[in-house]
Parts: C-alpha cells; sequence; structure tokens
C-alpha cells in the first residue's frame, strides 16, 4: 500500500523536474506580439477606389449576410456636388457593433464591391461599450498597423485577392 | 385553389363558362378547372409554377410579351405562351420542368432579358422583392455570354415628382402601359420606338399627372419605375410591416405600411379583393411623409401673449381641466370623421361623461338607412346599371370608386351620372329631387334599373339626410331582394359614420348647453371647416387636437398634438360598412392621445380604458353586437345585410334660393388636398390649380376665355382665379377648389378685373 503510493509520488516528482530543465514558452505579450495567419479575421475596414470615392454602395448586402444583426446600412443618393461612392447610392451611416460581431466574414463574402474586408487587427478592448460601434470614419480610416502577419507563403491555403494587400 | 380570373367578356358569359370544366395535364398532374381558365392559373391549381413577368390578370388578359412563360403543349408544333393561352378539354401541357424543350426556351428567354438589364441590384430599390433577381436566380443559367458593352441611357429619368423610371432596367412587360391605358385609363405611360429601342415614356416628357400613378411603382416586375420617396430608403429585409387600413378617405384601402427605424419608409397596397382589389390612390400611397414635415407639433401649445407656446404635457392637462371645470357643462365637440371609432368614443366619453355636455358636432349626418342594400365595393364591376348622384365627383370622394366605375363600364355597365356636370345635369341640392323622379313608373331610367339584374346607386355629395333619399329609391326599385344590387353612399370624412356610432355610444342624453364654454376640436379637417371656426368665435375657450397648428394655431386657446392614422392603431368603418383595423406601423413623435385622454378622464372621474383594445370592447357591446376584434382579421369581412324596412322617406325639397351673385359656387374638397397632402412637397404638382370653372355660356355672357384672369366675387371677398371653360358644367354653377375659396359665400359673380 505505501509502496505503491511512493511509487505515485515519486513519478510525479519526477515529471516537474524533467520541465525544470526546459525552456520557457511564456510569450511577452503585449512587447512581443505572434503573427497571425494570413487569412485571420479581426477588425473590419472599408475601402476606397483609387480616386478616393467609397467603394461601398450603401446596399445592405453585407447586413442582410451578418448572422449577428450588427451592421447598420443607411443609404443615400449621391448628388453632382457630393459624390460620395461610385454608384448612385452610398452608405451615409455605415457602422458594426463590434462587441456583437463573432469575426465570420460573411459580410466579406456578401460585399459586391469588396468595399467591407476583415483586417487582422484584434486588440478591440474598450472602457465602454458604446466604443464599440465603429462609424464609418473609423473602419475607413487607415488600420493602426499593429498586428503583425505571418508570411502566406509559408501555407498552402492561398489568401483571397481582396485580403492581400492588408 | 381560389377561383382564376376570368378577363373579359360580359358578366353572364362568364357565369356560363365558369360552370363547364375540362380537364388539363401539366407535367402529369390531372387537374380539373373550369372552362375558360387560363394555362398559369391551371397550373397553380395542379401544383406547378409557370413562372411570369409580364402576365398579370389586374390590368387585362395576357399579352405574351415577356415570353417568360413558355410551355410546351402536346399537339403544337412550337413552344407556346402559357398566360395566353387557355385550356381545352384533354390538353397535355409540358413545363419547363418536364419538358427540355421548354427548359430551353425559358433559358434563352432569360438571357435575352438579361442582354441589356444593368444587374446593378446592389443600388437598385427593387433588390431583394424583385421578380427578374428571384427568376434568374431559379431559372437563369447563371454564367454569361456576353461579353460586349450593354445598352446605356441615362437614369433616372424623373416622370413625376412622385415616380423615378430606369429606362435600363426595364424589360419591357408592358404592365406599367397597361396600367395605364386601360385600368387608370389616363393615357399617360407608353411605348415609345421599336425593337430594341422601345422604351417607356409619357407624352412629351409632360409629368405623369394621375390619381392613380402610383400603382404603376408597384406592377413593375422590376426596378424601372420606383417611388423617389422610398428612394434608397431601405431594403425589403430591413422593414416592419404593419397590417393597416388608409385612413384618408371613406373607401379604407387595404395598405401594409413599412417602417424602418420607427419611420414610416412606405405604403403599398394589401389587395382586399371586395375593396380595393390591390390599387391604392396616389394621396394614400404617397402621403405617409407628412408625419415627418417640420411643421407637425409634436407638444402642447397655450395662446400666449403674443403667439403659441410650448407648455409640458402635466401643465397642459391641468389647463384642460380647468378648461372644462369653467366651462361648467357647456362643453361641444367638433369631430372630423378621420378618428377612429376609438378615439371618438374616448373624446366622447370624457365630454358626455366627464363634462357633462351632450353636444357634438359631426362631419356630416350619418344613418343606417342604406345597411339593406349593403354590396361589397367589388359589385361595381359585375353590374349592369349604375347611377351616380354626383354633386361631388366621385374622384374626390372616394378615388378607388372611380377606378371600380372604369372597370364596371369596362365590362359593359352603363353609368349614368346625375349632377352639375354629369350625363344628366341637374344642379346642386336636386339630386333629391332627381332620386324621387327615378322612384316613379314612369322614368326611363328608372324602369332600365327595374329591369336590370345588378344594379348599384351611388351617392356622392352632401344633402343625402345620412342615405335616406337614396334608401328611398332603392327600396322603390326593389334593389334589397337581389344580389348584387345595392346602394351605397360616398361620405366626405373617411369615418363619418364610426365616430356618429362612437358618439351615440359615450351616452344617451340630451343636455344641449346654450352657450359654448369649450369647444373641443378633434382634427386638421375640423379646424379647418368655416363652420367649426366660426363656433370658435362664440366660444368662450376653445382646444384643438391637430398635427399642424395651421388652421388651429390661429384661434385656439390650447392645442395639442394629434397622432397621425398611420400610427394610430383602432378601427374605423368604411363607406360599405365594413369595419376595418388600423394597426399603428410605428411609435408617434407625439404622445398618444388614448395615454392622455385616459389621465384626463382620471382626473374627471370618467372610467377610460387606456387601451385601444379595451375600448373596442366595451364599443363593441354596446353598439357592434359584441363582436370580436379578431373577428374583424387582415381582410374585414362586410357585414350582412339587415331587413328592410318600408319607411317614409323624407320629403326632398328644392334648394334655397341664392344669395349674394347669379351665379352658384360649388366649393369642394379636391382629392388632393388636406392637411396630409399639403405637408407632401413630391405631391404639390397633384394640387388644385386655383382655377375657377365655368360653363362655356356664362363665360361667353361675361366675354371671358380660357385661361383669362378673373375676378370671383361675393358680399365683399374677392378672389382672383384663372378660368377654366368646363363644357360639361350646368349653366349657372361655377367651381371652386376648398383650397381657393376663401370666404366667398354661395352666390357669386365672375367677371374680367
Ligand atoms: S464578420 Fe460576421 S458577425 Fe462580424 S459584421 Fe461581418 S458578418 Fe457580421
Ligand atoms: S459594404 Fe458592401 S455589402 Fe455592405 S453596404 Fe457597402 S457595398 Fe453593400
Ligand atoms: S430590377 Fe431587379 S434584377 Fe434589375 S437591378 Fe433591380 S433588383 Fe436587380
Ligand atoms: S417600366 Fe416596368 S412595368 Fe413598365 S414595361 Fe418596363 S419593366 Fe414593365
Ligand atoms: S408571362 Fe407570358 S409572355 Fe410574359
Amino acid at each position: 500500500m505505501i509502496g505503491s503510493t511512493l511509487i505515485t509520488v515519486g513519478r510525479s516528482l519526477g515529471v516537474t523536474l524533467k520541465q525544470i530543465f526546459r525552456g520557457t514558452v511564456t510569450e511577452q505579450y503585449p512587447e512581443y506580439k505572434r503573427p497571425v495567419y494570413p487569412r485571420f479575421r479581426g477588425r473590419h475596414r472599408l475601402n476606397l477606389h483609387e480616386n478616393g470615392l467609397e467603394k461601398c454602395v450603401g446596399c445592405s448586402l453585407c447586413a442582410a449576410a451578418c448572422p449577428v444583426d450588427c451592421i447598420r446600412v443607411v443609404a443615400a443618393e449621391n448628388s453632382a456636388d457630393n459624390r460620395v461612392s461610385a454608384g448612385e447610392r452610398y452608405a451615409r451611416i455605415y457602422e458594426i457593433n463590434l462587441s456583437r460581431c463573432i469575426f465570420c466574414g460573411y459580410c466579406e463574402l456578401a460585399c459586391p464591391f469588396d468595399a467591407i474586408t476583415l483586417g487582422n487587427d484584434y486588440e478591440l478592448s474598450e472602457y465602454s461599450r458604446s466604443d464599440l460601434i465603429y462609424t464609418k470614419e473609423m473602419l475607413l480610416a487607415d488600420p493602426i498597423k499593429r498586428t503583425p502577419v505571418a508570411d502566406a507563403a509559408l501555407y498552402d491555403t492561398p489568401t483571397p485577392y481582396y485580403r492581400t494587400d492588408s | 385553389m381560389s377561383a382564376p380570373e376570368l378577363v373579359g367578356g360580359s358578366a353572364a358569359d362568364r357565369e356560363r363558362i365558369a360552370h363547364e370544366l375540362v380537364t388539363v395535364t401539366i407535367d402529369g398532374r390531372q387537374v380539373q378547372v373550369p372552362k375558360g381558365t387560363g394555362l398559369v392559373e391551371a397550373a397553380a391549381a395542379a401544383g406547378v409554377e409557370i413562372p411570369v413577368f409580364c402576365y398579370e390578370p389586374r390590368v387585362g388578359a395576357g399579352i405574351g410579351a415577356c415570353r417568360m412563360c413558355l410551355v410546351e403543349i402536346e399537339g403544337m408544333p412550337k413552344l407556346q405562351t402559357g398566360c395566353t393561352t387557355p385550356v381545352t378539354d384533354g390538353m397535355v401541357v409540358h413545363t419547363a420542368g418536364t419538358s427540355e424543350q421548354a427548359a430551353a426556351g425559358q433559358s434563352a428567354t432569360m438571357e435575352f432579358l438579361l442582354l441589356n438589364h444593368p444587374l446593378d441590384c446592389p443600388v437598385c430599390d427593387k433588390g431583394g422583392e424583385c421578380a427578374l433577381q428571384d427568376l434568374s436566380f431559379r431559372y437563369g443559367s447563371g454564367k454569361t455570354r456576353m461579353t460586349f458593352r450593354k445598352r446605356s441611357l441615362e437614369k433616372p429619368i424623373p416622370i413625376s415628382p412622385t415616380i423615378a423610371l430606369d429606362r435600363e432596367r426595364c424589360i419591357m412587360c408592358f404592365r406599367c402601359t397597361r396600367f395605364s391605358q386601360e385600368v387608370a385609363q389616363d393615357e399617360e405611360l407608353s411605348a415609345v420606338n421599336r425593337g430594341a429601342l422601345s422604351m417607356i415614356a409619357t407624352f412629351e416628357d409632360e409629368p405623369y399627372r394621375g390619381p392613380f400613378s402610383g400603382n404603376v411603382t408597384e406592377l413593375c416586375p422590376v426596378g424601372a419605375l420606383t417611388s423617389t420617396q422610398y428612394r434608397f430608403k431601405a431594403r425589403p429585409w430591413e422593414y416592419e410591416q404593419a397590417a393597416s387600413v388608409c385612413g384618408l378617405c371613406p373607401v379604407g384601402c387595404n395598405v401594409a405600411v413599412q417602417s424602418r427605424e420607427g419611420r414610416v419608409q412606405r405604403v403599398l397596397s394589401r389587395n382586399h379583393p371586395e375593396v380595393d382589389r390591390g390599387w391604392l390612390c396616389d394621396k394614400g400611397r404617397f402621403s405617409y411623409s407628412h408625419l415627418y414635415s417640420e411643421e407637425r407639433i409634436l407638444t402642447p401649445r397655450r395662446r400666449g401673449v403674443r403667439e403659441l407656446e410650448e407648455l409640458g404635457w402635466e401643465q397642459a392637462l391641468d389647463e384642460l381641466e380647468g378648461m372644462i371645470e369653467r366651462a361648467q357643462g357647456e362643453v361641444v365637440l367638433a369631430l372630423s370623421g378621420s378618428e377612429t371609432l376609438e378615439l371618438a368614443y374616448a373624446l366622447a366619453k370624457i365630454v358626455r361623461q366627464g363634462a357633462g355636455s351632450d353636444r357634438v358636432v359631426l362631419p356630416e349626418q350619418a344613418a343606417d338607412a342604406l345597411d339593406p342594400f349593403r354590396v361589397p365595393i367589388s359589385a361595381l364591376a359585375e353590374a349592369e346599371e349604375i347611377v351616380v348622384f354626383e354633386e361631388c365627383p366621385v374622384l374626390d370622394r372616394a378615388p378607388l370608386i372611380e377606378l371600380w366605375l372604369k372597370q364596371a363600364r369596362r365590362n359593359g355597365a352603363h353609368v349614368t351620372r346625375i349632377g352639375p356636370s354629369g350625363d344628366i345635369q341637374r344642379g346642386r341640392g336636386e339630386a333629391a329631387l332627381a332620386c324621387q323622379e327615378l322612384a316613379e313608373k314612369e322614368s326611363a331610367l328608372g324602369k332600365r334599373l327595374r329591369a336590370a339584374e345588378r344594379a348599384i346607386l351611388l351617392w356622392s355629395g352632401g344633402g343625402g339626410a345620412g342615405g335616406c333619399h337614396l334608401a328611398a329609391l332603392a327600396h322603390a326599385l326593389g334593389l334589397h331582394e337581389k344580389e348584387g344590387s345595392g346602394a351605397l353612399l360616398l361620405p366626405a370624412s373617411p369615418n363619418a359614420r364610426g365616430v356618429a356610432e362612437a358618439w351615440a355610444a359615450a351616452g344617451d342624453e340630451n343636455r344641449q348647453p346654450r352657450q359654448i364654454g369649450l369647444l373641443v376640436v378633434s382634427g386638421d379637417e375640423a379646424a379647418s371647416e368655416p363652420q367649426v371656426r366660426q363656433l370658435a368665435e362664440h366660444a368662450r375657450a376653445t382646444v384643438a387636437l391637430t398635427l399642424f397648428a395651421g388652421d388651429s394655431g390661429e384661434w385656439a386657446d390650447l392645442v395639442l398634438p394629434a397622432t397621425g392614422y398611420l400610427e394610430r392603431s383602432g378601427t374605423m368603418r368604411n363607406l360599405e360598412g365594413r369595419l376595418q383595423r388600423l394597426r399603428g406601423a410605428t411609435g408617434s413623435p407625439a404622445r398618444r392621445e388614448l395615454s392622455w385622454l385616459a389621465e384626463l378622464a382620471g382626473r374627471l372621474g370618467v372610467d377610460l380604458p387606456g387601451s385601444e383594445a379595451a375600448l373596442f370592447t366595451e364599443l363593441s357591446a354596446k353598439v357592434l353586437d359584441g363582436i370580436s376584434l379578431a373577428s374583424l382579421g387582415d381582410r374585414a369581412p362586410l357585414p350582412p345585410r339587415v331587413e328592410a324596412q318600408t319607411f317614409e322617406a323624407a320629403r326632398a325639397e328644392s334648394p334655397p334660393t341664392l344669395l349674394g351673385g347669379p351665379l352658384e359656387l360649388i366649393r369642394y374638397r379636391a382629392l388632393f388636398s388636406g392637411p396630409e397632402v399639403e405637408h407632401v412637397p413630391e405631391l404639390s404638382f397633384q394640387r388644385p390649380a386655383a382655377e375657377v370653372e365655368i360653363s362655356p355660356e356664362d363665360a361667353d355672357r361675361r366675354g371671358i376665355s380660357g385661361g383669362n384672369e378673373v375676378v370671383v366675387r361675393s358680399n365683399g371677398t374677392r378672389v382672383t382665379l384663372r378660368a377654366r371653360i368646363n363644357a360639361a358644367l350646368l349653366p349657372g354653377m361655377v367651381r371652386v377648389a376648398a383650397e381657393h375659396c376663401a370666404e366667398l359665400a354661395r352666390g357669386v359673380e365672375v367677371s374680367r378685373p
């Protein structure tokens, strides 16, 4: 009885001793950021055409595709003196509630104009929930490049064309 | 299967045909359908879908324009269009589901339809509810062989301030032109050019001006005709929908009110086949934006030293309570007839039970005299003889009835109009006399009416003693004994009958105050009535419940914000006597009337529930034979006819003699007028022009020709208007829209300035 207990204790001590001589695996986040997988889905971006017009035409297809209903689009009509997008209509209001978003990427798939794409940033904490509602201006702004991305060549799954520029 | 619609032919023909059944086989399924049924309906009865674009039985028989409905029929060498082929006995049909030839034909059609189609679904308002999207998704190839540039045209073209046309998207199904030419018969839309260059256009690019134009935006299967008000407002999957009833005229068209983010975005038809058959007038369709007019008042206002000043609800109710107390039972309630039964009942209860007064100003006289002659509006389409006592144009009072009259005429009915500009010209106030003449045995028209199997009488105008004159005639003609015959009164206000009932339900005493201590005016229509305005001058205090402070703001001591009919829940009684439910589409930016009325009732010690449903139950127990709200359903049934009684008809009197001038002024409320329309900028092009209509004789005598500027005068009031010669108008009469009448009296003189 006592013998078997001693053997068990001895075995577990052995495990502990073995681990003492192994190297550390702790990563010093946030000082060190591990590169994310190239197709990692993080905070969204709204994209512009080269001529500066918004790609988004306010069609609400992304909102329709979103499984958690966290996108709100209110469209309006472009006019000669207020041309925002290339088509007849544009998104007057475009909001994503990132506290509800599950980063599924359906919005990106639904968009007929590659206007909304998911970037790589995942550091989205805020002190207030309402700050997690990203407005059009925030989504249009250049992403704060904080997240390193792993080299796509290391992986055999292709990155979609609309994600390669992120 | 619902009864298939048979188009064309006389009513008798259709009846005979409907009894013969034929057997057809569609995709291996056998069905028996009445002879003459179209192939599309027969297939639907067999549970097989034949896709269509241009086919729409409500605008007439199939024309085979789009070729989407191609099917193979055994024994016929080529593919046939299902929408133009009536079934015959023993016909064997293969649709695209079972026939390769038909499938190939259909997919070629689809490809042709998309040949020049821009496929700009993401910016297209129809996207999400588009027949072309749906059918290309299900029947299209999914791949395109078109590598060339598509046709591109100027777009969108505003064909009227309310409708935008995108010619690139048009698939040339001719639904809109057929509606314009065959249903509304306004001949405004037509197709110009030929072949690939054909397109829809209005005459010389003039705006599409017609009371029913908006229907084309709902008929168009693609996004070629869209509403400018709804432009880019919402997607079909984003709105909430309320199954309500239009509260702007006594027809009570069934509408679907669609709102997004708490705002009404559009009003569509909900097709009650007995009432509106899926059509709406432009007033009902486009007026909703009055709710968001800047001029709408949202808080109570009190007459201050110089102008109206805002105050809180608590204060307003204090003020109102004080007013009622000071009036000491001398309270008069003026109703518009646009209230729901529940609202009118709540107001009546406060006045009758809380303020201890029993005097009311009803919008017009209402009676149940016509109940034995009740018919659904749709019976007009089947009638053989229709007589309209038309002192006010039917179009202005109940626009949809005009559409049904057109349909009746197309179906072969005789429509006789009796009135100042009718087929039989009678002066104003002579309709009751005309009624008596028709009832006499030797009248030729009377004889025709007696001989007809289905005859309907309509009364459009005042002075009908709540329908009693018409009821006497209908009784004399025996219309209560014939199915499909009847008589209808077109009231001037949407719920005239309902508010009278509600008033009666709230008390049965008769305490008439000698003076007016407090005048309670409900609704903008009542506030703009000259008669109510006069009462207000005699009243010690006035309170008005209105959407806008335009009229009431001039004389009311307290103005309380009202809610609009699209925000209200409740019931209304339409001109047939059908009780229909309104369901509020959105909350109201102003406090709900019933909420503060209940609070006020509490202060006055009156027991008044604050919910529509509870009020209805109370009302129903008192005056509606205990019917339940649920029994009204989404498409309300017509109450059965009541037993006809013989009664002594009121004697028709000749109209009083004119004072003030030799010409009689007919002041009419035009269709596109009223508080709602006045606050919709898109509808201003439809509003009545500042014109006076005059007969050619009277114009000649005064040296006036069409387009001249003339002065209309009576008792010191002068109004300058443009003359329009109306050859159909009885000499001695002139017509002016109420909004251009100012204070003109009944007798006027017209002269060149
Ligand atoms: S990623 Fe998914 S959940 Fe997030 S906004 Fe897009 S569709 Fe919605
Ligand atoms: S982001 Fe794309 S899908 Fe969403 S509204 Fe804009 S264009 Fe449409
Ligand atoms: S009409 Fe239909 S198919 Fe054409 S662009 Fe509009 S939604 Fe798309
Ligand atoms: S505008 Fe619309 S309804 Fe008219 S023909 Fe073109 S597609 Fe048909
Ligand atoms: S539906 Fe038959 S041809 Fe258009």
